[in-house]
């Protein structure tokens, strides 16, 4: 699609700019990788390099987690509308500097391939940057890109879902693929590797694996943006998403709640509201 | 278990001390009767627990799970139960997803002078339980019905 190479036209435009006026000392984006199609993130220091810098479909990963390992220089980062959010909440969790990072937001986002999670995307805009790529979406453009979408998971019985999970996580080697990918999870140590308390046995087993999956999930809870890249680091091709999917959609419905979309705002879980609903509760 | 006996669950519950667990006292002291079911553990507040004793109690073989705090703005700590409540409602959306029936799953609240609607809560949720039948846990392997040996044994 031409939208891609005119987006690419466009971040190497800035980041050129950006170091040209010594902006920046680094600028993180995506390039091209080893085969054919693949996309792997690049982090660009020199002027003569920002012809690497690239946008198309397979640009996968977020990018955003990387700011935490340059949280004192100052960088530039190509950023799609997920991981604006993504960088948002990590401002809202005074994790990184705002006046340190220079945001190249990615508008009206066209959907990564193969990326489920985008066909429930209704963010297609960053809701925060210092400058945009391409053209913004409207919102009937938005509902039109989502008007398909149908979770289908909600609909069974719980035997069907249990069985769902099972079949899903029954191929789940716990190599933590999906951890290492989200921009949620950077906890310096994880709860599946403490031994004090033993939250969940570390080796393959059927009822580990998808404690592992319920408790991770639940780590997400207020915090996922929806990204999917759980899903496409994934390399069993298990629906990792769908359990932390499910907590984005009940903060929306429950709460009123979309994670990252207000760099000022507290997550889900660390506020409270004396009039929340008790949904689910005994009566 | 044999075939003749009816089902009795086992369920993992965690009650406040400083409203349901006097709840809990008092119901014993009043003399009321309530069945045997719940394994009682004392939290210092609902808003101490980590959601993930939840499900871990289920990995471990509770056929469902009792919590009970104040009573919205009759916190010990003031706010502890309000950011529990959230953190329940979220648990219990994500565990039902995952497809663990929604009778298992009991959150309520009861105050210290309330031993009588304690007795009651817990009479609820086991019938609730006894009604969805025994855990078979996450992988559907089941677990052993001996009292005494509720956690399986590890390979």
């Amino acid at each position: 699609m031409s939208n891609y190479e005119k987006v690419t036209e466009e971040i190497q435009e800035i980041a050129s700019k950006l170091l040209k006026e010594d902006e920046v000392d680094k600028i993180i984006g995506f390039g091209k990788g080893l085969f054919s199609k693949e996309v792997t993130p690049i982090f660009v220091s020199r002027e003569e390099d920002v012809n690497r810098l690239l946008f198309s479909p397979e640009a996968e990963m977020s990018l955003a987690k990387y700011l935490l390992n340059y949280k004192d220089q100052k960088v530039a980062i190509v950023a799609k509308p997920c991981d604006s959010r993504a960088i948002a909440s990590y401002l809202s969790e005074d994790l990184i500097k705002r006046e340190n990072v220079k945001i190249i937001g990615i508008n009206g986002c066209p959907g990564i391939e193969d990326n489920t999670a985008c066909q429930e995307c209704d963010i297609r805009n960053p809701v925060i940057f210092d400058y945009t790529v391409g053209e913004e979406m409207s919102d009937e453009e938005i509902q039109a890109e989502i008007a398909g979408f149908k979770d289908e998971i909600e609909e069974m019985s719980p035997k069907e879902k249990m069985e769902y999970f099972r079949n899903e996580f029954e191929r789940c080697t716990r190599c933590y693929a999906c951890r290492e990918a989200c921009y949620v999870c950077y906890c310096e140590q994880c709860f599946t590797e403490s031994n004090q308390p033993d939250w969940v046995g570390d080796s393959v087993k059927l009822n580990d694996n998808i404690t592992y999956h319920l408790m991770r999930a639940m780590h997400m809870a207020g915090r996922c943006v929806n990204c999917g890249a759980c899903e496409m680091a994934c390399p069993e091709g298990i629906d990792v998403r769908a359990l932390a999917a499910k907590m984005v959609r009940a903060a929306d419905e429950i709460f009123d709640y979309k994670a990252g979309v207000d760099p000022e705002q507290k997550t889900l879980l660390s506020e409270y509201d004396v009039n929340d609903r008790e949904k689910g509760f005994m009566d | 278990m044999s075939e003749t006996q009816e089902f009795e669950p086992k369920i993992a519950t965690f009650l406040c001390t400083w409203c349901s667990y006097a709840a809990a006292d008092l119901a014993g002291s009043s003399r009321i009767q309530y069945p045997p079911n719940i394994r009682v553990m004392r939290v210092p507040c609902t808003g101490r627990m980590d959601p993930f004793l939840i499900i871990k109690a289920f990995n471990e073989g509770a056929d469902g799970i009792l919590v009970s705090g104040c009573h919205p703005g009759d916190c010990h700590f003031l706010d502890g139960n309000l950011y529990a409540r959230r953190r329940f409602v979220m648990l219990n959306e994500l565990l039902q997803y995952a497809g663990v029936e929604k009778e298992r799953l009991n959150f309520t609240w009861c105050s210290a002078s309330e031993g009588k609607r304690f007795a009651g809560v817990v009479e609820k949720a086991v019938n609730r339980v006894k009604k969805v039948g025994p855990w078979e846990g996450f992988d559907g392997q089941g677990f052993s019905r001996e009292e005494g040996e509720l956690v399986r044994e590890q390979l």
